[in-house]
């Protein structure tokens, strides 16, 4: 299937430690969110998608090639978008220089239709007033947007972005999803992010990831199902709740085993997440 | 946006190419200005030239878009190289002002400190040290991750990372190589500060890019300078004057440039990933 990613049984340890322990992974076209806290992997998962990193076991089709072989490398390479976690930026170049010299590392060659193509990225991110300014000038919205436009260059049909919304204001990050959104649409978007409301709002695909390993796949609907019957209000925190906190009304927010009595209410996003990460924990301390 | 706009007479002569240059450059400047009389000529131009307009303001926006190249990325224009090129190699963060300045203070410190010993020999020797240290630091720098802020990025892409390796290096070793010929030439021993550093300098950046294949640049640098410096002061001390220098010692260092170099060559793919694996 074009623009899709197969994951089977990947590892990729550091000194000894597995920040990814035998991932399986599919993800076809549409946006596919990667959720997970710190620590959860999903970076090394995602440097692995984005060909920069090589795993240690495993096997991996993206877009059809292997990237463990040079030509099949390129290939994906040339069809591929990635925003890091943190990307660098030469600073004291301006938006359009700086897209420019990707778009160059992207093997656009021909001045003209490369200059076309960088317009039009910068367009598309609503950077257009600001192509002329230093990078250094940008606010860290800005730089996100910059950051997210690169990798945009040259309409790629996977696009991988680590914690694009990272930083960004609540304006900032509804316009990110807007973007996401419009643009997600016939090619395979990877993110990852800790905001199970980005999860909510445009991923078809989630993926949680906990200490390497993959908790749960499916669609955000089937992760909220997981919590059906085990949120709860109370007056205070329930003896068997996983995770509770206060609420807005003053009320205490429960998830784990309710009980009989307890007014349960529908499950959320967070809620589901949060319960799958605390069952996960309580399965290892048991254990 | 403006109480002037350009006549129809002198609209029909523009569109039709038919105003003297002086006139028909007046009106093009205007018309970047003004929405209403670009209707205008849009409206007095042939329909079969309106592509030919389009393209035209299409070149226009284009030319004023383009980014100016900054004094580096103009002078490699200068000596021939192509724009795309000139690009990458502008964005070297050792070919940046810091990394010139750091070069020159350790190149004015090895000067001073020879010229401050008189004409003997351990001022020439600390010269001849570092000078080859010069350009391997450089080239480690150009490729560590926390001093090329788009490492990951370049990685991602379908340039070669292999292609990009060389060319950085290649300009950061001219660069750093052509300050310290200059430098040499500053000195008492010219017979030997000018050049004879030369191949050793060259010996030792391959094999930096070799053993950083296996470990992180920054300490495949480290290493080979920690090999580099007590083998030049011992070969001094107990072989004869300035024998890591002499031509047994140049053969050696030609031997290892051209090893390295197939070494290189033939494992290129591994630059396809993260180099030291981090």
């Amino acid at each position: 299937m074009a623009g899709s990613v197969v994951v089977e049984g990947v590892t990729r340890s550091f000194r000894g430690h597995a920040a990814v322990a035998g991932v399986d992974l599919c993800a076809g076209s549409g946006v596919t969110g990667l959720l997970g806290p710190n620590g959860a992997g999903k970076t090394t998962l995602l440097r692995i998608l984005a060909t920069v990193l090589a795993p240690d076991r495993g096997r991996l089709r993206l877009l059809g090639h292997d990237p463990g072989t040079p030509a099949g490398r390129l290939a994906i390479r040339r069809r591929l978008g990635y925003l890091p976690q943190e990307p660098g930026f030469h600073r004291g170049m301006t938006v359009f220089d700086f897209i420019d010299y990707v778009a160059i590392l992207k093997e656009m060659t021909d001045r003209r239709a490369r200059h076309d193509e960088v317009r039009r990225v910068i367009e598309l991110v609503g950077l257009a007033q600001v192509s002329g300014k230093r990078i250094r000038a940008l606010s860290g919205g800005m730089r996100r947007r910059v950051g997210l436009a690169q990798a945009l260059l040259g309409d790629p049909d996977l696009v991988i972005l680590d914690e694009p919304t990272a930083g960004l204001d609540p304006e900032q990050r509804l316009r990110f999803r807007e973007i996401v959104s419009r643009i997600g649409e016939g090619r395979t978007f990877i993110l990852s992010t800790h905001q199970t409301e980005d999860v909510a709002a445009v991923c078809q695909t989630v993926v949680v990831l906990h200490e390497g390993r993959c908790l749960f796949t499916g669609t955000p609907a089937g992760l909220i199902e997981q919590a059906a019957g085990r949120v709860w209000l109370d007056s205070t925190r329930g003896p068997d709740a996983r995770v509770a906190w206060r609420n807005g009304d003053g009320l205490m927010r429960n998830v784990g085993d309710p009980p009989a009595d307890a007014q349960l209410v529908a499950p959320t996003l967070e809620d589901a997440y949060l319960l799958l990460v605390a069952d996960r924990g309580l399965a290892e301390v048991s254990r | 946006m403006t109480g002037w706009h350009v006549a129809d007479d002198t609209m029909i002569g523009y569109a039709r190419g038919r105003v003297p240059l002086s006139l028909g450059a007046s009106v093009e400047t205007h018309l970047l200005a003004c929405a209403e009389c670009r209707d205008l000529l849009r409206a007095v131009v042939a329909g079969g030239e309106v592509d030919r307009l389009e393209r035209l303001w299409d070149e226009v926006v284009a030319r004023v878009d383009a980014p100016r190249p900054r004094p580096l990325e103009r002078l490699l224009r200068l000596a021939g190289v192509s724009e795309d090129t000139a690009r990458l190699l502008a964005a070297t963060p050792t070919l940046g002002a810091s990394w010139l300045a750091a070069m020159s203070a350790a190149l004015g410190f090895a000067v001073f400190a020879a010229l401050a010993a008189g004409a003997n020999d351990r001022g020439t020797l600390l010269f001849l040290t570092v000078a080859p240290i010069l350009p391997v630091l450089g080239v480690a720098a150009a490729f560590h991750r926390g001093v090329d802020p788009t490492y990951e990025i370049a990685l991602a892409a379908p340039y070669s990372a292999f292609r990009l390796l060389l060319l950085r290096s290649a300009a950061v070793a001219a660069v750093t190589c052509t300050a310290a010929v200059v430098a040499g030439l500053l000195l008492p021993d010219r017979s030997l500060t000018a050049a004879a550093w030369l191949l050793p300098a060259l010996a030792l950046t391959l094999l930096t890019l070799v053993v950083a294949r296996r470990v992180d640049v920054v300490y495949a640098a480290a290493g080979v300078v920690a090999v580099w410096v007590p083998t030049v002061v011992l070969s001094h001390l107990n072989v004869g004057r300035f024998a890591a220098f002499g031509p047994a010692a140049q053969l050696i260092c030609l031997a290892v440039a051209a090893v390295s170099l197939v070494v290189l060559v033939a494992g290129r793919d591994r630059y396809a990933t993260t180099l030291g694996g981090v």
